[in-house]
């Protein structure tokens, strides 16, 4: 490189004269050059790589790292849609929803410093009055699932305003945290129905892998019906969930308004069978009969019942009451003492099992309301003849094969010594007569089989009645492989005389549930069908009982009934008993139906029990128990009642029953009065 | 071996007739200015401020030009610091290169007593309004001194003394940053360093040397010496420098900056996404997005398209400057335009190259668009140096 020649000019004044001492052109060594060749080729190089990266990046997998950024920014967040009510027969809403507060944490949101989070955690569990190892041990049971940081726990439901204050004034320390709006179950039955509506609470962890893929909609942090008619129906009530989408800068810090991305489906409602005037009004004929049995000699003891009141023909579940209750509003706002008998063991124990359903799930011993059972097996196996007679006399004694002395049966009434034929022995509930059918029973050859352990079971008992609404107990009715199974002593495992004559009048073994009972004098009622007893008729429009007709979306009707094979003939036996019980003087429960304005039939029962009251040593105490329908022509209810403890059929359970009957028929309440098994 | 005109002993000579004037200096002034060099640094500049405007649009609630007219000030001084530069005769820094020395010595002694802590480093000297970072313009200063020591030994830089003793000379300002700890600008002074001693002339053979020990060095600090119980960095500091190499190893951790900053960039696409819809920006998934990781906010705003106008007028600095190493008066200009465009080509590449994880993530400024009154300064002020060479050089005249 050259520079210019030598130029001699004027000298110009300037700003930053010239450098003087720069004598001789500058020359640039090809050794120099290839360096700095080199320099430009790496810085070449160099970009060249910069470029087709950033290449590569912004146009080729643009695409790709657009909807990054885009997950980065939103989390889809879905939101509980409210449940549907719970409608009576009526369409009365017996359980509809209310807006309530609750406290959620996001989990991915907490503070990561440890010391912080614990800060944290242990400031909310002082608001919330919570134990922080508890609100640790929820948050973590939910990370179980996975990483989740679209899905929010929710700690607390319905909190108080001061505690809603309180977490939202001091936001900035209690990061994750959020305060949301959530639907809570809202009574207006009150207490009516508790066992049987059941509660709505937290999806534990196996309900969740349960439901997690059942496309219904079941969130992470759901609540669903977790007993009665709230969990059976749950896949109606619960809906589907609605979602909004949250921008979240990188510190979960949500940053303007959600935006809905999907509207939630209410969840639909549900009508019962179950007519809420009625309902009260076997609620309080319990506590009426169990008042009664206290002022009774036997019935001191009395502490609990349940009343069955059933469509005969259908099914169809009209009342269903148990007792000892609580109010279910006890799930939605625990209290220290509210849920305790429902959870404590030992509470429970004090409180005489509250959350139980006695209705369904609690066997008591039939007693003498078994005797019909006995009856019909009986005549079908044609042990005997309607109008032929036995004598009814104090005791019974069935000869014994092996010499020696013989047992001896008493009979409920000492002083009485008549010859009765069928209708007469259901009257008065002779326990001498059924005896003997018992011991015939016992004496049937081998290839008989055991009939009236058969005829049991056709007539449901021994199982479970398929009501669409649990738990159920399915009860025991004893049978020889029974015994052989279940005892270890060769004495205990034979079947003996005695078995078969106390399963006559439906005492030792046999085991039923109030609503076998109903089902089975039903079908006494209906001519020999044994219905499915249901507490759900149909699913409907989410508004449903609020205006206009309902829009029935889907009829629940039960199957039809099936028919139990028993002769007619037999049955109209029975029947004649049954209203001779009821209406004749000698009859065991005409004090209570005898003047009743409606025709009722039925059948006492006063069952020996083998019962241990909190305090006291096991002892053998009288369950009260009736059950019949009306009318006697064209039965359109029947009603089993049970009053644990309550002393004599007819004094307990007999009245109790006639209030349901007399709310039913909108009829006055008969007086009661004689007392008799 | 190299023979520049302007060897220690020239120089001298040159100082004693200084009455033979150079016959290219008698342009007028402004016409000796790299003109291409001044209007691409003008575009830089404002290439830089639209950047800024964008990237920190939403970052201060209620005043979103708060960072812009601070980066204004700050463009206005660093244009009086460029033309300062212009107007000082590169030579001086030569011959008071002892005074370089100290100055840049003590500069960085100083931050390390008096400095301000930020985000576990002390980097900053807190000067009223602002903050200043001396290890900006410590790589220039570097660059000065080294090129002054090299230059005086030109005739001498085939031994391997010379080259030793250069690089003996820059290890301490060098580990005076590191200690800071600013790991990005101690490389970027290692690059300056190495710049310097290349276009000064040292043997393939000793450079071969000296790469085979720094290349030592790091495989030491990083794997070595962490492996046998002394650790060298910091935890952090170590697999952010490793964790380039498996991006995907801990997302949420050690890599989720260069995650964050790879689908800020993806993002961006052809055209960007603007200042406002660049959710990675705003919404701070991008750490640092005014400063280290500028590049990434702004590829996200600006897209490709902007990235490359960018890119492009980086390179068109890199080409003037290399241009200028070529018309240097003598030799101590030339190795210092070396120095000094080597470094900006090096802070480039790591810098953009981490957000793009490309490059170990590395605390180091990316020129005329971090947001930050000493890197734009410092940026300005090596402008006016290759400006002041260019100036004082051998210009053809037309």
């Amino acid at each position: 490189m050259a520079s210019n020649g030598p130029r001699n000019g004027p000298r110009i004044p300037r700003f930053l004269p010239p450098d003087p001492r720069v004598s001789q052109p500058y020359l640039l060594t090809p050794k120099m050059a290839l360096r700095v060749a080199i320099i430009g080729a790496v810085a070449l190089v160099a970009f060249g790589v910069l470029f087709l990266r950033l290449w590569s990046l912004q146009v080729l997998a643009a695409t790709k790292y657009r909807s990054q950024a885009q997950n980065n920014q939103i989390r889809n967040v879905a939101f509980a849609a409210p449940r549907g009510p719970i409608l009576d027969s009526k369409g009365r809403r017996l359980v509809v929803n209310t807006v309530s507060k609750a406290v959620e944490v996001w989990p991915a949101d907490l503070p990561a410093d440890k010391v912080v989070r614990n800060g944290e955690i242990w400031q909310l569990a002082k608001v919330l009055g919570k134990r922080p190892a508890a609100i640790e041990a929820t948050i973590k049971a939910h990370r179980n699932d996975g990483p989740i940081a679209t899905t929010p726990v929710t700690l607390q439901v319905g909190i108080s305003p001061d505690q809603e204050a309180y977490v939202e004034e001091h936001a900035t320390q209690f990061n994750g945290v959020k305060i949301a709006p959530t639907y809570l179950r809202y009574y207006n039955s009150e207490g009516l129905l508790a066992q049987t509506l059941g509660y709505v609470g937290r999806i534990n962890p196996d309900q969740w892998k349960r439901l997690r893929h059942s496309r219904l909609g079941y969130l992470p942090d759901d609540r669903i019906g977790q007993a009665g008619i709230e969990s059976a129906y749950d896949q109606y009530l619960h809906g589907y969930p609605g979602q909004v989408q949250v921008t979240v800068d990188s510190t979960g810090r949500r940053i303007g308004q959600p935006v809905q991305t999907r509207a939630a489906t209410p969840g639909k409602a549900v009508r019962l069978t179950i007519d809420s005037v009625l309902q009260r009004a076997a609620e309080k004929a319990l506590v009426d009969g169990i008042k009664i049995a206290k002022s009774t000699k036997d019935g001191w003891a009395a502490d609990g019942g349940a009343i069955v009141a059933m469509d005969p023909n259908t099914g169809a579940i009209l009342a269903l009451a148990s007792n000892p209750t609580y109010k279910p509003r006890v799930w939605v706002y625990p209290t220290a003492n509210g849920l305790k008998p429902l959870q404590n063991q030992k509470a429970a124990e004090r409180a005489n099992y509250p959350v139980l359903n006695r209705a369904l799930d609690v066997t008591y011993p039939p007693g003498s309301t078994w005797k019909p059972v006995t009856a019909l097996g009986a005549l079908e196996q044609h042990i005997i003849s309607p109008y032929d007679t036995l004598l009814c006399s104090p005791t019974y004694s069935p000869p014994n094969p092996f010499g020696g002395p013989l047992q001896v049966f008493k009979n409920w009434n000492p002083f009485v010594s008549q010859w009765m034929d069928m209708p007469t022995a259901l009257e008065q509930s002779c326990d001498t007569y059924f005896y003997q059918l018992g011991y015939d029973f016992y004496n049937l050859p081998a290839s008989d089989g055991q009939p009236l352990q058969a005829w049991a079971k056709r007539f449901g008992f021994g199982s479970k009645t398929g009501i669409d609404v649990g738990p159920e107990a399915s009860g025991l009715v004893p049978t020889i492989q029974w015994r052989r199974k279940t005892f270890k002593t060769a004495i205990d495992r034979a079947w003996k005389p005695g078995d078969s004559i106390q399963l006559a009048i439906g005492q030792k073994d046999i085991a039923v549930t109030p609503i076998q009972l109903a089902r089975f004098y039903a079908l006494v009622a209906n001519g020999g069908r044994l219905v499915t007893p249901y507490l759900v008729q149909d699913v409907e429009a989410p508004s449903a009982g609020t205006k206009g007709a309902p829009t029935v979306l889907q009829s629940l009707a039960p199957s039809l009934p099936k028919q139990s094979g028993v002769d007619p003939s037999y049955l109209q036996v029975i029947r004649e008993g049954l209203y001779l019980a009821t209406h004749d003087p000698n009859g065991t429960s005409s004090s209570t139906f005898a003047n009743f304005p409606i025709r009722i039939a039925g059948k006492t029962g006063t069952a020996e029990k083998v019962i241990t009251l909190p305090g006291y040593k096991p002892q053998v105490l009288n369950q009260s128990l009736w059950c019949g329908w009306g009318p006697f022509d064209k039965p359109s209810i029947v009603v089993c009642a049970v009053i644990e403890n309550g002393g004599h059929g007819g004094s307990a359970a007999a009245p109790a029953a006639a209030e349901v009957l007399a709310k039913f028929f909108h009829v006055a309440a008969p007086t009661t009065g004689r007392v008799s098994d | 071996m190299v023979q520049y005109i302007g060897t220690a002993a020239t120089a001298r000579r040159r100082r004693r007739r200084p009455s033979t004037l150079g016959q290219a200096q008698d342009a007028p002034f402004l016409a000796r200015l790299d003109w291409t060099l001044l209007l691409t640094t003008a575009a830089l500049v404002a290439y830089g401020l639209w950047a800024i405007g964008g990237i920190t649009k939403h970052a201060v609630v209620g005043d979103s030009n708060y960072y812009l007219s601070r980066q204004f000030v700050f463009v206005a001084v660093g244009a009086v610091a460029m033309i300062a530069v212009i107007a000082i005769d590169p030579d001086w820094y030569r011959r008071s290169m002892r005074g370089v020395y100290l100055v840049l010595l003590g500069g960085l002694a100083l931050v390390l007593l008096a400095g301000s802590v930020s985000r576990h480093s002390r980097r900053w000297i807190d000067v009223s309004f602002f903050r200043f970072q001396p290890s900006e313009f410590g790589k220039m200063l570097l660059a000065l001194f080294i090129a002054a020591f090299l230059a005086d030994r030109l005739n001498r830089i085939e031994d391997l003394r010379t080259p030793l003793t250069a690089v003996f000379l820059a290890v301490p300002p060098t580990l005076l940053v590191f200690a800071q700890p600013d790991l990005g600008s101690a490389l970027v002074y290692v690059a300056a360093v190495a710049a310097c001693l290349f276009v000064g002339g040292i043997r393939w053979p000793h450079l071969a040397l000296l790469a085979g020990v720094g290349i030592f060095f790091a495989v030491a600090v990083l794997w070595l010496l962490p492996a046998a119980g002394m650790p060298v960095l910091k935890d952090y500091q170590r697999s952010r420098l490793t964790g380039f190499l498996s991006p995907d190893k801990d997302p949420a951790g050690a890599t989720y900056n260069v995650n964050q900053s790879i689908i800020a960039v993806g993002a961006g696409g052809a055209t960007g996404r603007g200042p406002t819809n660049s959710s990675q920006t705003n919404l701070d998934y991008l750490p640092e997005s005014q400063t280290d990781f500028a590049f990434a906010a702004f590829a996200e705003q600006r897209g490709f398209l902007g990235v490359s106008g960018l890119l492009l007028l980086y390179l068109l600095v890199v080409w003037r400057g290399l241009k200028i190493v070529t018309v240097a008066r003598d030799g101590f200009s030339a190795i210092v335009a070396a120095g000094v465009v080597f470094a900006f080509v090096f802070q480039i590449f790591v810098n953009v190259g981490m957000t793009i994880g490309l490059a170990p993530v590395t605390g180091i400024t990316l020129p005329f668009v971090s947001v930050g009154g000493s890197s734009l300064i410092a940026s300005m002020a090596m402008i006016g140096l290759l400006q002041a060479i260019h100036v004082r050089g051998r210009l053809r005249r037309g």
